[in-house]
């Protein structure tokens, strides 16, 4: 018997995802899909998370996506859930009540910050956190969406919830490419690995795949000459095929696109189930 | 649901178990009832134990065939065993002691299974008497894998908080996070010498009274070792690490007694496998594997009745069974359940398909980082080759750039 080490997409579930099924056209739920994994970055930083809890919210998080459509969970929830999960993973346990105050806090950050930059450039109005109110529902509120969150991300992925991090591939393979007195090229891959936890390739590719795109990128980046003609291509050391790591490449470059104010407004509308729902009720109309 | 609930077997901190009939099949099962917690959420134990359960599918292993979830509570559907082995050597044993040929069995199967764990990339956490399980036929199985863990890159960290401490290894005792495989191998060995004698062998108060039982029967190590164990446990601040250094200074310096002294009644051959199980530096222990290989098992001539390898006996007992009219025809009969595949039973989730590839892939990126080792050389011999060849310069880099 061989143990599975960790599920991958199917096809199937890569060419149609649940949420496109929905009408959410493929580059909104790319941008969701984003920005949901950097709200569980910035959580688990103000959080003090270990950095492989934080990792491994964020890939449980994407292959969710494989698995559920965004109009039947917003990514705020299910992103305080895959967080909260992770750290009971790593044994890193956080406390609820500290998670949803810091997803609370980073949303109305993200919210003031988009607002005031459209509102006008010069007058830049202080943030100000205003804390839930101590009798109010809407932290019960929060704390039972948590829990359904939670429950949902395992049952939906059959409690296949093991994640293999690429940290100490990437380590391994710098040593075996000589690369480890070069502080650049491993300082910025480790970086290429950590911002492609914000796309989806740790639930579409294998881990050697992904750590080979990280190498090429920083090598690329900073014009150091590995060996790339056939027969001596470095990446078949590693068991990796040419295309995979270049489609890796392309999500991860993806992400530094410029991009104008009115998409970041766009997506904090949409944080939440309902906001997608609206989101699609408009667009219906509209076709 | 599809089982009847039966009389109540026992209640831990977060689950309630009970004996069960499937209503289908008639088989008697264990129902785990885990009570969803609006504080906690699910509780981190039941998320081990099910994702690392429905992977170990061994006869040395308690099965988990089912995972039933509502509203409120979770059940875990479990293979029925009797029950556990403490209860068993009180039942059976001569005060606690059993006799060798059970002993033999018992540590083969308790070993067959850890290493299929570690094999596996589970590391148990929590194996003691009352954890593994025996059922009528002789057979013994690991239970409650509510702490395990899986494994992979040693750079993790894990909770120190681990293991009953009668059965924690003394690397864990003094603080270490970065242990392995060998951390069950420790406990198997305070079994072995618990079904041995019928006592547990090594029983503490607290973690540093525990160090001591241990130190006074294998002797205290020497303080390089301790220091090293200390040391890699403490925080690197040069605080931690003095303050680790120089607790090590206070253990009194106890000689070893052998074995041989402790538990008159074992065979040498018992003994050498003890002392290998029981080694104080971590890196020393026998794995668990390679204890199977051990002249205990393999050489006929020690125990009383020998058997062949893999085919175990079972020991001698027999006990009327509360369900024998139950039980009795529908043995050879396979529930229906057990023969579909686990995952299928599960809600639609990411295709295991694909991950098999990958696990096959991973199989031969294996034994390409043997081939690797070699192919490093010649690559870097080429690399510098061809970074000289064109100046150092940027050479090589672009071939098969798209445009990004």
């Amino acid at each position: 018997m061989s143990v599975p080490l960790y599920p991958l997409a199917s096809l199937e579930q890569i060419e149609e995802t649940p949420s496109l099924k929905d009408g959410i056209p493929y580059d909104l739920e790319e941008d969701l899909r984003a920005y949901g994994c950097k709200l569980i970055h910035q959580a688990g930083i103000l959080l003090k998370q270990k950095q492989v809890a934080v990792a491994t919210a964020q890939i449980l998080f994407q292959r969710f996506w494989f698995v559920t459509s965004m109009k039947q969970f917003g990514i705020g929830d299910v992103g305080m859930g895959a967080l909260y999960l992770a750290s009971k993973l790593e044994e890193c346990p956080i406390r609820m009540r500290d998670l949803i105050n810091v997803y609370d806090l980073l949303l109305q950050q993200a919210t003031h910050s988009s607002t005031s930059k459209l509102v006008s450039q010069s007058k830049h109005a202080v943030f100000k956190y205003t804390p839930m109110s101590y009798f109010g529902s809407t932290f019960y509120d929060l704390k039972d969406a948590l829990v359904v969150a939670e429950m949902q991300i395992l049952k939906r992925l059959g409690f296949h919830v093991n994640v293999v991090l690429p940290y100490g591939t990437l380590v391994n393979y710098l040593r075996v490419l000589g690369l480890t007195s070069k502080e650049t090229v491993c300082s910025r891959a480790w970086g290429y690995l950590n911002d492609a936890l914000q796309t989806p390739v740790y639930a579409l590719y294998a881990v050697p795949t992904i750590v080979c795109a990280a190498i090429l990128l920083a090598t690329r980046h900073l014009g150091i000459p590995l060996p790339s003609t056939p027969p001596n291509c470095w990446w078949e050391l590693f068991d990796a095929d040419w295309e995979d790591v270049w489609s890796v490449c392309g999500h991860v470059m993806r992400l530094y696109r410029e991009r104008d104010a009115s998409d970041q407004t766009r997506l904090l509308s949409m944080v939440s189930k309902k906001g997608v729902r609206k989101w699609l009720d408009d667009h219906a109309v509209l076709n | 649901m599809n089982y009847i609930q039966l009389e109540k077997l026992g209640e831990g901190t977060y689950a309630t178990v009970y004996k069960g009939r499937s209503r289908t099949t008639n088989e008697i099962v264990a129902l785990k009832e885990i009570h969803l917690d609006a504080e906690e959420g699910t509780p981190s134990t039941a998320i081990r134990e099910i994702s690392l359960m429905k992977e170990l599918k061994h006869v040395n292993i308690v099965r988990l065939y089912d995972v039933i979830h509502t509203e409120t509570k979770l059940v875990l559907i479990f293979e029925y065993c009797d029950r556990d082995l403490k209860k068993y050597m009180d039942a059976h044993g001569d005060r606690g002691a059993l006799d060798p040929v059970t002993v033999r069995s018992f540590m083969y199967q308790l070993l067959k299974g850890t290493a299929f764990c570690h094999e596996n990339r589970v590391l148990h956490r929590d194996l003691k008497p009352q954890n593994l399980l025996i059922n009528r036929k002789g057979e013994l199985k690991l239970g409650d894998f509510g702490l395990a863990r899986a494994f992979g890159v040693p750079v993790n960290t894990f909770s120190n908080e681990v293991v009953t401490l009668w059965y924690r290894a003394p690397d864990v005792l003094l603080g270490s996070r970065t242990y392995s495989t060998s951390i069950d191998v420790w406990s198997c060995g305070c079994i072995f010498a618990e079904m041995i004698s019928g006592v547990p062998l090594f029983r503490g108060r607290d973690n540093q009274d525990q160090l001591l039982h241990i130190m006074r029967i294998i002797g205290t190590p020497d303080e390089r070792l301790l220091r090293k164990i200390a040391t890699e446990a403490a925080p690197s601040t040069p605080e931690g690490q003095q303050q680790a250094a120089n607790a090590c200074k206070q253990y009194p310096r106890y000689p070893k007694i052998p074995f041989q002294q402790v538990l008159p009644k074992a065979s040498p051959q018992a003994i050498d496998l003890l002392e290998r199980l029981l080694q104080f530096d971590p890196n020393k222990r026998i794995s668990a594997a390679e204890a199977l290989n051990h002249p205990y098992f393999t050489s006929t001539a020690a125990p009383p009745h020998p058997f062949p390898i893999g085919a175990m006996a079972p020991p001698q007992y027999n006990y009327p069974h509360p369900h024998a009219a139950i039980h009795g025809p529908q043995v050879a009969h396979v529930p229906p359940f057990m023969t579909q595949p686990f995952e299928n039973r599960f809600p639609p989730h990411l295709s295991m398909h694909q991950h098999h590839e990958n696990q096959m892939r991973l199989q031969r990126q294996r034994e390409a980082a043997q081939a690797q080792a070699q192919a490093q050389a010649q690559a870097q011999a080429q690399a510098q080759a061809q970074a000289q060849a064109q100046g150092g310069g940027q050479g090589d880099m672009h071939t098969g750039t798209g445009n990004w």
